[in-house]
């Protein structure tokens, strides 16, 4: 499957949480299969922090590695691009195409850099929409995504709840808590600590690089689990038979991390991991609400949402309390705890568990209830 | 029991009305919402506690969440569905009463069904020492044996009233000597 990125820049300024604007705006994307002639059958795929458009297939032939969730879509996958049309667009804040801090601001000719308003995860939705108006799509089959991804199905479904049938929201939560803020914090001050960073004024020079690299090792740990970096790493020394009694690159588990952080470097911007991590911290739907069920109170979409039970970042008590407040509303939702020892990763990993589940939903969402012939 | 249990889908099926809201805790796979859906065009729900199953009722076009029903169906409205079902899973529980009590608040009326330990055969066994039949002898932890007596006992203390009582044997309605000769029981409970 080779796909095209394609750009759409749109003239209005975006109105933003904090009080700000941002425009004009820029958004990338990807789509696969065909839009149907009603326009029923599309499907908004949500990239979670560090993913961008290009969710599968390749650019070229010679691309070594395809899209971030090609084994969930494509033709026969668990998101079908023989039967929906699949939408995928890098965020706001992003350095995928779409506009963020690393963009030429067009009023002053240079890089936003710090200068690019802080946005939310309602932000990020609010631009999504102006691509789905672009498209022509009056209401969206279901919005998907895990992680960010996940948070901005449930902003979705909060925001613009006559736009979408349904949701399927993996490995997300609708408040991020202290222990996730706290990981967010460690990993942004790694980057605020290089002096390279010159706060955030760096386009021109030299690239925060360790602080990056530093902030995407920190990233990684919370993505596994315990049992997966035992059953993966163990105690193994990388190419070394014996300790060096020294401070190198020992374990098997610390190479790792090490190349996980340099390789992140070479395809993310630094800025953009300040602002997106910090949109994430901000995300609580229930945000000068008394509860989180009233957040979900003009809801109509349909539901569905996975957990993973090794997930330590977002676990499943978090998805079971948006279950819950949901349910609170007579939203229709299912719920699904998924046993997999991949952590907070297995919602990119668990890819066949997954995809019978979003066939048998998709196909009821799209199966009109049937109307009761008489009552007794 | 996948033979047992169909005994009691039919009275059940019998009991819903076309187009009911209905709830089922510990639906399994959801072979009987499945049923009522093709039957009774019902809006079905479920509740379920292991994975394969809520897949398989999945799989099989429902609404399902996965937990546990004794964590409590606090979060389902007062009166949100017409029936809240409880069909041969009620042995599985800990504690039925606060089940029942949430059933009655969530739905306007509960069906449960159960395996009847007073069944004359599974009496006879327990008389020559073999335990107390079908029920206790599974093998499933925290199985329980309820006869009749006991359930209706049981619906009075929770302040409900049955409103209809329908006894399976083999493949048959009972109506002669229920306590003794059925299987499955099937009850219609309603807040008194």
């Amino acid at each position: 499957m080779i796909v095209k990125t394609q750009y759409v820049t749109f003239d209005q300024e975006l109105k933003l949480r904090s009080g700000a604007t941002l425009g004009p705006i820029t958004l990338a994307y990807e789509t696969y299969g065909e839009l149907n002639a009603d326009k029923s059958n599309a499907i908004l795929v949500l990239h979670a922090l560090s993913g961008d458009a290009h969710v599968a297939g390749r650019h070229a032939a010679s691309d070594t590695k395809p899209g971030w969730w090609d084994e969930a879509v494509g033709p026969g996958k668990a998101f079908d691009t023989n039967k929906y049309f699949i939408i995928c667009s890098n965020v706001i804040g992003g350095c995928k195409g779409s506009t963020g801090p690393a963009t030429v601001n067009p009023k002053t000719g240079k890089p936003y850099g710090l200068s690019f308003p802080v946005i939310t995860v309602a932000d990020m939705v609010d631009a999504e929409r102006l691509l789905i108006d672009h498209l022509g799509i009056d209401k969206l089959l279901t919005v998907t995504g895990g992680s960010l991804g996940g948070m901005r199905a449930l902003q979705w479904a909060v925001s613009y709840p006559d736009r979408i049938r349904s949701a399927i929201v993996l490995a997300a939560t609708a408040r991020v808590s202290a222990q996730s803020i706290a990981l967010n914090e460690v990993a942004r001050q790694a980057i605020y600590a290089d002096p390279n960073w010159k706060r955030g004024d760096y386009y021109d020079g030299e690239r925060p690089n360790v602080g990056l690299a530093l902030a995407r090792m920190i990233g990684h740990i919370s993505y596994l689990s315990e049992t997966s970096m035992r059953e993966k790493f163990g105690r193994l020394l990388q190419e070394r038979e014996q300790y060096g009694y020294e401070f190198n690159t020992e374990f098997r588990v610390e190479s790792y991390l090490k190349h996980q952080g340099l390789t992140f470097t070479k395809r993310f911007d630094a800025n953009t991991f300040l602002y997106i991590t910090k949109a994430i911290d901000y995300f609580d739907l229930s945000l000068g609400l008394s509860s989180l069920a009233e957040a979900f109170r003009n809801v109509t979409a349909k539901f569905m949402i996975v957990s993973y039970s090794s997930d330590w970042l977002y676990p499943a008590a978090e998805s079971e309390e948006m279950v819950r407040a949901l349910l609170q509303n007579g939203v229709d939702a299912t719920y699904v705890e998924i046993k997999s020892d991949y952590g907070h990763d297995s919602f990119l990993l668990e890819v066949d568990r997954l995809g019978g589940l979003t066939n048998d939903f998709l196909a009821r969402v799209q199966k009109p209830h049937p109307a009761p012939k008489h009552k007794k | 029991m996948a033979n047992e249990k169909r005994l009691d889908f039919d009275a059940i099926a019998d009991i819903v009305p076309t187009g009911a809201r209905v709830l089922d805790l510990g639906c399994g796979d959801g072979s009987l919402l499945a049923r009522l859906v093709e039957q009774k065009q019902i809006e079905a729900r479920g509740v379920e506690i292991s994975e394969t199953k809520v897949r398989a009722a999945i799989a099989r076009g429902l609404s399902v969440r996965h937990g546990n029903i004794e964590d409590g169906l606090a979060d389902y409205r007062d009166g949100a569905f017409e029936y809240v079902i409880l069909s041969q899973t009620l042995a599985y529980l800990n504690q039925p009463e606060p089940v029942f009590r949430e059933m009655l608040r969530v739905g306007q009326r509960a069906i449960i069904s159960f395996d009847n330990a007073g069944y004359w055969r599974d009496r006879l066994r327990a008389l020559f020492g073999k335990g107390m039949g079908n029920t206790l002898c599974s093998g499933e932890q925290r199985v329980r044996a309820i006869t009749l007596d006991q359930f209706k006992g049981f619906s009075g203390q929770l302040n409900a009233r049955i409103e209809n009582a329908v006894f399976v044997s083999g493949r048959r309605p009972v109506y002669f000597l229920p306590a003794l000769r059925a299987n499955v029981a099937v009850y219609v409970l309603k807040k008194a």
